[in-house]
């Protein structure tokens, strides 16, 4: 049993006889995915394979699993979400197709007859939510690219969505229809300003909706319970994340919400089995920024700050190297003003200071040469994802570039070497750079499939990786690229020299044409990757963090 | 794919059913003070036509919100009654039912709020309420429940946009498709309009308009408001020139032209605008697309 788990009843105490009883473990280990669900009778989990990315199902009881869909090992396809019908023989799944956007798809579970029920880039992330109870629809979530979430049916057979329901870029986390086919609960934050979310009732037919939770905090992630009485869903508004409970008659909240289950962590419910098992995953162990050598990383790590352990991200040096930035996450959400702040760590005096940019999403930070701002990509809280600038000491923010049609994490971009431009990725443009002061742009590379760009010291070059097939060393000034062979990239990182990292493993990339140098793996690294000035040291974002399934029973 | 049920039916208060149409939200918000009803609806739609509201009989809510026009009219101001001349285009009222605030400022919050405030103005109808109660026999309140659940029904969608978003990827051409792509893309066009119903409800300067006219800021009082107008919806606006709020462009063309050049300059010109330098070719791309936003406008239950 997880640590949080294990630690329930000696920290709830006496109040732990009124609860369910305790969850049991369905599965662990390192192919844990919580990206499906539990099949109503109970007796399979869809899932995605992590080292295929093929969909695949598991059977609970016996512990095997198979593949439902066969994708070619080269290709960039992959399965995602995904929603076990109600009688367990089809799986609605999203599918990231080889134009690179989601489709809906829906395969039987023996791998036959998978179709294509909506295909759309203007709509190009879905997620299967849950099957009506007569099979006949797919709860399904749609991202369009005006960064509109929208609650729609899909016919299981094919034919138009029927859209009941048009949010904002925050969209729902979870979804579910009610037994009875009449109504859908889903979690959407409680207004615009707020960063809290809270569960609402939408009936099928489009004649009403309503809010069902009004108490303090964040209510997410609701089901509905097999009998159609109540709902079930995770809750922050004592502290910790616990299950709770509102009956629910005739579209009605009847009553108080009941505590179900007090702090089972950070858990996500997937499904709600017919027997009245809560199915959901739970996340353990966590990652953090750590600050250690170049040459030894494992051996010389040590965590930046002691603050909100686990919950620290992305470091940058600053150009003096008497500080570091990271970003910090708060609260459980990872959209909405300050739900992560910008941390600035002097190494002088460990004194700690924090920005709270008006941003709704912070990806990543780079700092400008004379260290007066940052470059952060992300989103503002129209869920405009782009660069913006924000001022080192007063988190004043200025956008520099914000689309609504780009990805909230934003764009990838870096400074010049004299702080006077900004050259960044943009999604449909390629390599460009835009002047600050005069907000002039020029695409310097056409190319659409550069990621993780960096600058070299001097300024003279950019690197930036080619899907698939190596770095490419592109002048500042223009002029022809130059590829260095490097599969499977992952991040880059330019100090005194090109560092490259391939999952978790780093290496060092000469210049001169010499074959890429492996060096020594600083372990379980994730990424959020930054080198110093003085070229021994790095900061790196490290841990481990582990998935499993497991049961809870409800009375 | 076969597009039957592009038209999906939403229950109402008894056994009434409302038809909205392709790509808008079956959920229709209705204040719980003003259930739809189609007894409301019909007495809606007669007064909706109805002169009498008008102080010399001259003018109905129809006369500037002309239903074979998307429910505008086809001049740069509003007329009223003696021919008094409006401060501003006369705005689309389709999809209303979906807004958030209502009038170019969006001083009223709800459609109730709003029905009201035509009747009573000098250069509209020119009525008090009370007047307009003793001519049609009606109480206020049946009045601005009719009217408000009445232009809620005023509903346009079906559009081929609408057809291309719910999967028949031939509903556009491949020019509104490139449209489409800079509508959302380099352009910038969703920073504003978006959603189904293409508009952000929001308000933002653009330099249109007289210097130093209120705008948002007559309802809010804040100086930073000054000049913004709310966010129009698209739907229909192939079909429904002249543009923005006074009426100054009398082409999407033109339109598209002013946006290009970053709008007018002003100290509170929104972040959203600014130059984009678009070709030719481009800019006739985003007019087609526009022209994709026309569907089916529909009235009544």
């Amino acid at each position: 049993m997880g640590l949080r788990l294990a630690c329930l009843a000696l920290a709830a105490g006496w109040a732990v006889a009124f609860e369910s009883p305790a969850p049991r473990l369905l599965w662990a280990g390192p192919e844990v995915t919580l990206l499906g669900g539990p099949s109503r009778d109970g007796r399979y989990l869809s899932y995605v394979d992590p080292a295929t990315r093929n969909l695949a199902i598991r059977e609970t009881g016996s512990g095997r699993s198979r593949m439902v869909t066969r994708k070619a090992p080269a290709s960039e396809e992959f399965a995602y979400f995904s929603a076990m019908s109600p009688d367990s023989r089809r799986v609605a799944y999203a599918w990231f197709n080889e134009q690179g956007f989601y489709d809906l798809r829906v395969i039987d579970v023996d791998g036959s007859s998978p179709r294509i029920l909506y295909r759309n880039e203007e709509a190009g992330f879905v997620q299967p939510c849950a099957w009506s109870p007569d099979s006949k629809f797919i709860l399904t979530l749609l991202f369009r690219t005006d960064n509109i979430s929208q609650i729609v049916l899909v016919p299981a057979e094919g034919g138009p969505p029927k859209i009941l329901r048009s949010l904002n870029w925050v969209y729902p986390k979870r979804m579910d229809i009610s037994p009875d086919g009449r109504f859908i609960v889903y979690d959407s934050f409680a207004d615009e300003a707020s960063g809290d979310r809270t569960i609402y009732l939408l009936s099928v037919d489009g004649a009403s909706e309503r809010r069902l939770v009004s108490l303090p905090g964040s209510h997410l992630f609701p089901l509905w319970m097999p009998d159609g009485k109540r709902i079930v869903y995770a809750s922050e508004r004592a502290g910790t994340m616990d299950a709770w409970e509102l009956e629910i008659e005739d579209g009605e909240p009847r009553g108080a919400p009941r505590l179900v289950r007090r702090d089972l962590g950070r858990f996500l419910p997937l499904g709600i089995t017919a027997a009245g098992e809560l199915v959901f995953g739970l996340r353990s162990g966590e990652v953090d920024v750590f600050v250690t050598t170049l040459e030894t990383p494992a051996r010389h790590a040590h965590r930046v700050t002691q603050r909100f352990p686990g919950r620290n991200t992305a470091p940058a040096w600053s150009p003096d190297g008497q500080a570091i930035a990271y970003l910090s996450r708060r609260g459980s959400e990872n959209f909405g003003q300050e739900s992560r702040a910008i941390v600035i760590r002097r190494l002088d005096s460990d004194d700690e200071r924090e920005l709270l940019p008006k941003l709704a999403h912070l990806e990543r930070v780079r700092w400008s040469p004379d260290g007066k701002s940052l470059l952060v990509s992300g989103s503002d809280n129209q869920g405009r994802g782009g660069l913006y600038l924000v001022d080192s000491g007063t988190a004043a923010v200025r956008a520099l570039v914000s689309e609504a049609g780009a990805s909230f994490r934003g764009f990838e971009g870096v400074f010049s070497s004299d702080g006077r431009s900004v050259f960044y990725l943009h999604r449909d443009a390629g390599l460009r750079r835009r002047e600050l002061t005069t907000g002039k742009e020029a695409t310097l590379y056409p190319d659409k499939r550069f990621r993780h760009l960096v600058v070299s010291p001097d300024g003279k070059l950019l690197a930036a990786g080619l899907e698939n097939t190596g770095i490419a060393l592109l002048p500042t000034a223009g002029g022809e690229p130059r590829i260095i062979p490097f599969r499977g990239l992952t991040e880059l990182e330019w100090g005194r020299e090109l560092v490259a990292a391939r999952g978790t493993e780093l290496w060092r990339i000469p210049l001169d044409g010499a074959p890429p140098a492996k060096l020594e793996s600083p372990g379980n690294r994730a990424a959020g990757l930054s080198l110093h000035p003085d070229g021994r040291r790095i900061a790196l974002t490290a841990g481990n963090v582990k998935s499993e399934i497991w049961a809870l029973p409800l009375r | 794919m076969k597009f039957w049920a592009l038209l999906l039916p939403v229950a109402l208060a008894g056994a009434d059913k409302l038809v909205i149409p392709a790509g808008l939200d079956a959920y229709l918000p209705v204040p719980d003070g003003n259930p739809i009803t189609r007894e409301k609806v019909e007495l809606g739609k007669k007064l909706f036509f109805d002169t009498r509201l008008s102080r010399d009989h001259s003018v109905s809510c129809a006369t500037c919100h002309v239903p074979k026009l998307a429910f505008t009219d086809d001049r740069p101001l509003s007329v009223g009654v003696a021919g008094r001349l409006g401060n501003r285009r006369v705005p689309r009222i389709i999809n209303r039912g979906y807004g958030k605030s209502f009038f170019w400022d969006g001083r009223a919050a709800t459609l109730e709020e709003q029905v009201l405030e035509p009747v009573q103005n000098p250069k509209e109808m020119d009525m008090t309420l009370e007047e307009a109660a003793a001519r049609t026999g009606l109480s206020i309140q049946a009045i601005q429940q009719a009217l408000a659940s009445y232009v809620r029904t005023i509903l346009s969608g079906d559009s081929p946009y609408d057809r291309y978003l719910l999967g028949d990827l031939n509903a556009l051409t491949e020019p509104q498709r490139a449209g489409l792509r800079l509508f959302r893309g380099r352009a910038g066009c969703t920073a504003c309009h978006l959603g189904p119903n293409l508009t952000d409800e929001r308000f933002h300067n653009t330099g249109i308009g007289a210097p130093g006219e209120e705008g948002r800021m007559a309802a809010t009082g804040r100086a930073h408001d000054r000049g913004a107008f709310k966010t129009p919806s698209l739907r229909e606006a192939a079909r429904t020139p002249p543009y923005m709020h006074d009426g100054s462009l009398e082409s999407l063309e033109e339109v598209i032209e002013f946006y290009d050049r970053g709008g007018r300059p002003n100290a509170a010109l929104d972040a959203e605008i600014r130059e984009l330098k678009l070709t030719a070719v481009e800019k006739a791309a985003i007019v087609r697309f526009l022209g994709a936003l026309s569907g089916t406008v529909r009235d009544g239950m």
